[in-house]
């Protein structure tokens, strides 16, 4: 397991093959995981940002060149910048793949796939979809290229949110229970093997700092612990600077007496001072009361990546989310926010 | 389909991607109707405990618990109004299926102890969205409810539980399945020789891979079900058609963010192609400007100009507090706020273009400085979906 708080985690992390970012829905695992690419690359780790289904937000957020002619655009990562690349994983092609793998006759694998009933068979049968999944990732983690080395030294998987991302995680373990022999079993053992090895596989967990998704965030952490994978640190996304405002009460209570006509502008307006102050007050008060919470019952501090004004979708903001990733996750405990740095300056 | 006409369904569907605040918009418009008289079911798939604190109900579970009726009180309940919640659960909704469908007391037992059928219940992909469905219906047609509201599980691009009725329907009159369900076919390869179909040939590569117990325990499982398949089919219709009736009505929930905005878009196409019926848009958490009219620019010279005259008049009334700072941060402050709300504005626009919605059926719910989770809050937010006029 990981140490919370290691003085360089982000080595840490970087040492490992697969690291799955995850969470509860609408906390930005996208953005963290592609910044974590971003950053990984950066500091020298040929790094393969992988995402699950069927949604392709990956290339515009990391800035990827369009797939290069002659390319197999379902099977060939593409190239998003130094180090990095990124490539969207689809349960069918994955099966297409194996299936050819495994068969060794690619007419035949395609027969299959292309059979009718099995297509029905598939849409409506449960698990295959996460065995798949885990089982290419098995596979592009433990590939070497020519030379012997790791083909993929580093492997970011923006895993889908709570309820899918354990679905996805406890597979193997389901499988495990009830298929003792064979292929099937084999295979499963290898990837089973993988995923338990803290040194190779580590979950991290993005939260905002509020009470649902600290809640499932914890619940969580302790669901994959139960299925025995190594856990990363938490990561507090989206978090707003605090407001820097002494004696706030008595200075509110003064801009409250304030005649609103005699304001030289809208953004002077008493009342939208007093209810912008407030609002930001006890969000921070919130987020403080979270950040405890979340130290207290995780034994580590999280790590707190700041609220971007100009939003993360495209390569800008990923590589301003890659520079507060590489602050929080090098600083020793550093789970303080941005002002409290800028203060201390 | 305005506001007030909502709470005339029998049933409310709340769909949206994760994080946009679904359970609590249903749960608020669970109050709502209850508020407007009505008998109520919220059906949640989020274990969320404070919810069920603020609820009084205890912890939710699979039953309907009733919000006592003190709280009720308080929350501005009265009359014959009434609200109950319950929590699904996958792994019960299917025991309690095979208990009720299961033909001797032999199946049932087999059923219940095959590993695939303990496993896949609970931790495979796919039976949340039928044992939501399923619940759904077993609550429809007991009838005790006025109006059932269904937050559905998270899905970020595609309905999957509006899809698994029709794939399970799908998958169970698969010929594929016929010849798995063939006890013949997974006696032994020489067995599996006499079919010359091609499912059985896909069945013959996939022994290879999978090897011959794994299919062995499908097949067993798939056997047990055998005899409650016909009837899982029919249920699986009858969701279709529940969902697609007048009566029935989608609410979609979105945040403020352009990601968000999007998916609800995707949403709606989606909806619209499965020839659902959408009453309306929750834009929720969305940044509103407090003060008068619209959100102002945001821009330096303005800022400059209000940080001017607030630190003089701050520092003409209380000398003691440093009034330049404190100008500063709260003209930042709000200036940030402005920025938020012009945004959010700017989204709320983009959605009543996209989406076919009269004004007053997309619905702007502010971000509260706190968690809602307070049945006090609930109300409000009822309130804001329902009562007040609609404002950008």
């Amino acid at each position: 397991m990981l140490e919370a708080n290691e003085t360089d985690l982000l080595a840490q992390l970087l040492s490992r093959r697969l690291l799955l970012v995850t969470g509860k829905g609408g906390t930005g695992k996208t953005s963290v995981a592609a910044a974590l690419g971003r950053l990984a690359a950066q500091r020298g780790v040929r790094t393969l940002v992988v995402e699950l289904g069927h949604a392709a937000v990956l290339p515009d957020l990391l800035g990827a060149a369009p797939p290069a002619a002659g390319a197999d655009a379902l099977r060939d990562p593409r190239p998003a910048g130094p180090n990095l690349f990124t490539l969207r994983l689809v349960p069918e092609e994955a099966l297409l793949e194996y299936l050819e793998l495994q068969l060794r006759v690619r007419m035949l694998a395609r027969g299959i796939v292309g059979n009718a009933g099995f297509k029905r068979f598939l849409e409506a049968a449960p698990g295959w979809r996460e065995l798949i999944t885990l089982g290419k990732l098995w596979h592009m983690a433990t590939r070497s290229d020519a030379g012997g080395a790791p083909l993929w030294p580093l492997i970011v998987i923006d895993a889908p949110a709570t309820g899918h991302g354990l679905s996805l995680l406890s597979t193997p373990t389901v499988i495990l229970d009830t298929v003792r022999l064979g292929p099937l079993r084999r295979n499963t053992d290898l990837v089973q093997a993988l995923l338990t090895d803290a040194n190779q596989t580590l979950v991290l967990t993005v939260t905002l700092l509020e009470e649902l998704p600290v809640n499932e965030t914890l619940e969580l952490r302790a669901r994959v612990r139960e299925l025995g994978l190594g856990l990363g640190p938490v990561i507090a996304n989206g978090v707003e600077p605090p407001l820097e405002l002494p004696d706030a009460e008595r200075v509110l209570e003064r801009v409250a007496g304030l005649d609103a006509r005699a304001a030289p502008s809208p953004l002077a307006d008493p009342r939208a001072l007093c209810a912008s102050a407030r609002h930001k007050l006890s969000r921070a008060h919130m987020h403080a009361g979270f950040l405890a919470k979340l130290e207290r019952e995780t034994g580590g501090l999280p790590r707190v990546l700041p609220w971007l004004e100009g939003g993360v979708d495209g390569p800008d903001g990923v590589g301003a989310l890659a520079r507060e990733l590489e602050r929080a996750l090098s600083a020793s405990g550093g789970g303080e926010a941005p002002a409290a740095r800028e203060r201390r300056a | 389909m305005k506001p007030d006409c909502w709470l005339d369904c029998r049933v409310l569907v709340t769909v949206g991607t994760g994080g946009v605040g679904k359970t609590t918009v249903a749960a608020a418009l669970g109050l709502a109707a209850a508020r407007a008289g009505k008998s109520v079911l919220v059906m949640t798939i989020d274990p969320a405990r404070r919810l069920a604190d603020a609820l009084g109900t205890g912890p939710l579970d699979h039953e309907a618990r009733a919000v006592p009726e003190e709280r009720l009180r308080a929350a501005g309940v009265t009359g014959e109004g009434s609200l109950a919640a319950l929590m699904l659960d996958t792994k019960r909704t299917f025991d309690e299926l095979v208990e009720r469908f299961a033909p001797d007391p032999a199946a049932r037992e087999r059923i219940l102890a095959n590993p695939i059928y303990r496993n896949l219940t609970d931790a495979l992909g796919g039976s949340r969205e039928y044992s939501a469905m399923e619940k759904l219906r077993q609550m429809h047609v007991e009838g005790r409810y006025d109006l059932i509201v269904l937050d559905t599980p998270p899905a970020t691009h595609a309905l999957d539980f509006l899809d698994a009725p029709r794939r399970l329907a799908g998958f169970l009159e698969s010929q594929f399945l016929k010849v798995l369900l063939h006890p013949a076919a997974v006696v032994g390869r020489a067995s599996l020789r006499l079919f010359r179909t091609g499912s059985e040939l896909v069945l013959r590569a996939l022994e290879r891979i999978t090897g011959l117990e794994f299919l062995t325990s499908i097949s067993e499982f798939l056997l047990a079900f055998e005899e409650m398949l016909g009837g899982f089919s029919e249920r699986a219709r009858e969701v279709g058609l529940l969902l697609r009736d007048r009566a029935c009505a989608f609410v979609l929930v979105t945040g403020p963010d352009l990601q968000q905005a999007k998916s609800a878009e995707s949403f709606w196409e989606r909806l619209q192609a499965e020839g659902v019926q959408l009453a309306g848009l929750v834009l929720n958490r969305a940044h509103v400007w407090p003060g008068a009219g619209d959100a102002p620019r945001p821009d330096a010279s303005e800022a400059e100009r209000a940080i001017a005259w607030l630190s003089g008049e701050l520092a003409a009334r209380a000398p003691e507090l440093d009034a330049p700072r404190s100008a500063r941060a709260l003209v930042d402050a709000t200036r940030a706020q402005a920025a938020l709300a012009r945004r959010d504005a700017g989204v709320r626009e983009r959605l009543a273009a996209a989406l076919p919605l009269e004004p007053e059926a997309i619905r702007t719910v502010p971000l509260f400085s706190e968690d809602v989770h307070e049945l006090e809050a609930l109300a409000r937010m009822a309130g804001l979906i329902l009562a007040e006029p609609a404002r950008a």
